[in-house]
């Protein structure tokens, strides 16, 4: 596959992703476009092991589709997030017009970056503890993939819901990937197997320059021209930095233990 | 060992169909009523307002008292409800204008909250 295609072949994929999402939010299939969220799966499992029941609106799909991605990310990382994911995809694309905005994007500090990206445990355990209380999704109105999808559906909250999703937007604008650096708990769920996975971007320090547009190019701001192998529990294996990379084979696909 | 790059892809696209393949193996209902005992016929409907465990509720409470109904099992994120019922006693077009009619509300209006997209 060429450079210019993994981009290529990601976004199809994509748009593909999106479409259907889409197509059963509109009601055209037969089941709920909620059923494609695995951080339901993550939701449904109290559930599960107190009633045996599925929670509100969850299902067997939410709960198939979250193992299937555990496994996916301990082989390949966040892939998901960069290759399946509407919210990610939606991310990047604000991304992009915001790098069209900006003519020098304002960066956020190594250690604010880090220290910001604690929120998505706290979403994470805040969702989790509302969804065991309650057996209700209270956190709907407050959540992009719900909002969008569902034009502002049964449990949104109004004028709060139209906040946040604007915040979240704007965030976006300005900082790539905000809301999934920073807010979202399936990201939070997939961190520590994403650590540990199999397939990461190895660099050949021989064929390196250190042109650095491998960092450049990575929406979440790895810098991946001083790794030897990016470990990074955000890396989604987009393979931008193999794209940006003008040498060739400096950057390669790698599976290590 | 280096990968060729359509790895991640290819295994992208094995684990959102092995989630899909997945699904039968967990599949539960939300919920389940039992009206009365006995077996009959079964019937599933595909209902466009089963959307989660209250209205799930909501809906199989529609059906407490008609006679020839002996239980509803509801999957909300299917939209599907599955019908027992003696056929004898009703019948599934029965069944369907029951769930499609017009619900009265306490401020005197009227609204059909369930449709029946397709029966199984």
């Amino acid at each position: 596959m060429s450079k210019t295609k993994s981009r290529y072949l990601r976004h199809s994929m994509l748009t593909i992703v999106l479409g259907l999402v889409l197509y059963l939010a509109l009601g055209f299939g037969s089941r709920s476009f909620e059923a494609y969220c695995p951080f339901g799966g993550v939701e449904s499992l109290w559930g599960l092991f107190t009633t045996g029941e599925f929670s509100c609106a969850l299902g067997p799909l939410n709960l198939s589709f979250l193992l299937a991605l555990l496994v996916l990310t301990l082989l390949c990382k966040k892939a998901f997030c960069g290759w399946a994911c509407p919210i990610g995809f939606l991310g990047e694309l604000s991304a992009r017009l915001g790098g069209w905005v900006w003519k020098k994007r304002p960066r956020i500090p190594a250690g604010a970056n880090s220290s910001l990206k604690l929120l998505r445990y706290a979403v994470l355990v805040v969702a989790l503890f509302f969804t065991c209380r309650t057996g209700e999704l209270v956190l709907r109105g407050y959540d992009p993939f719900f909002l969008i999808f569902s034009g502002f559906g049964h449990g949104s909250v109004g004028i709060v819901s139209v906040m946040v999703l604007s915040g979240i937007i704007i965030g976006m604008w300005i900082v790539p990937m905000f809301f999934c650096r920073y807010l979202c708990p399936m990201g939070a769920v997939f961190d520590p197997f994403s650590r540990i996975a199999l397939l990461r971007v190895a660099r050949d320090t021989s064929k390196c320059t250190g042109c650095g547009r491998c960092s450049r190019a990575c929406l979440h701001d790895i810098p991946v021209q001083n790794l030897q192998t990016v470990r990074h529990r955000d890396c989604t294996n987009c393979l931008d930095c193999l794209d940006a990379c003008p040498e060739k084979d400096a950057l390669q696909l790698r599976a290590e233990l | 060992m280096r990968l060729p790059t359509f790895v991640i892809p290819v295994l992208v696209t094995l684990a959102l169909l092995a989630g899909y393949g997945l699904r039968t193996s967990f599949t539960r209902p939300t919920t389940v009523q039992t009206f009365a005992k006995g077996t009959g016929a079964t019937a599933t409907f595909v209902v466009d307002g089963v959307r989660c465990k209250g209205t799930a509720m909501f809906f199989s409470s529609l059906y407490e008292d008609i006679p020839g109904i002996l239980g509803i099992e509801t999957f909300a994120t299917e939209r599907t409800a599955v019908f027992s019922y003696d056929p004898k006693v009703i019948t599934r077009d029965r069944i369907q204008a029951i769930m499609e009619t017009p619900i009265p509300f306490e401020d005197g209006t009227t609204s059909r909250v369930f449709k029946c997209m397709s029966v199984r």
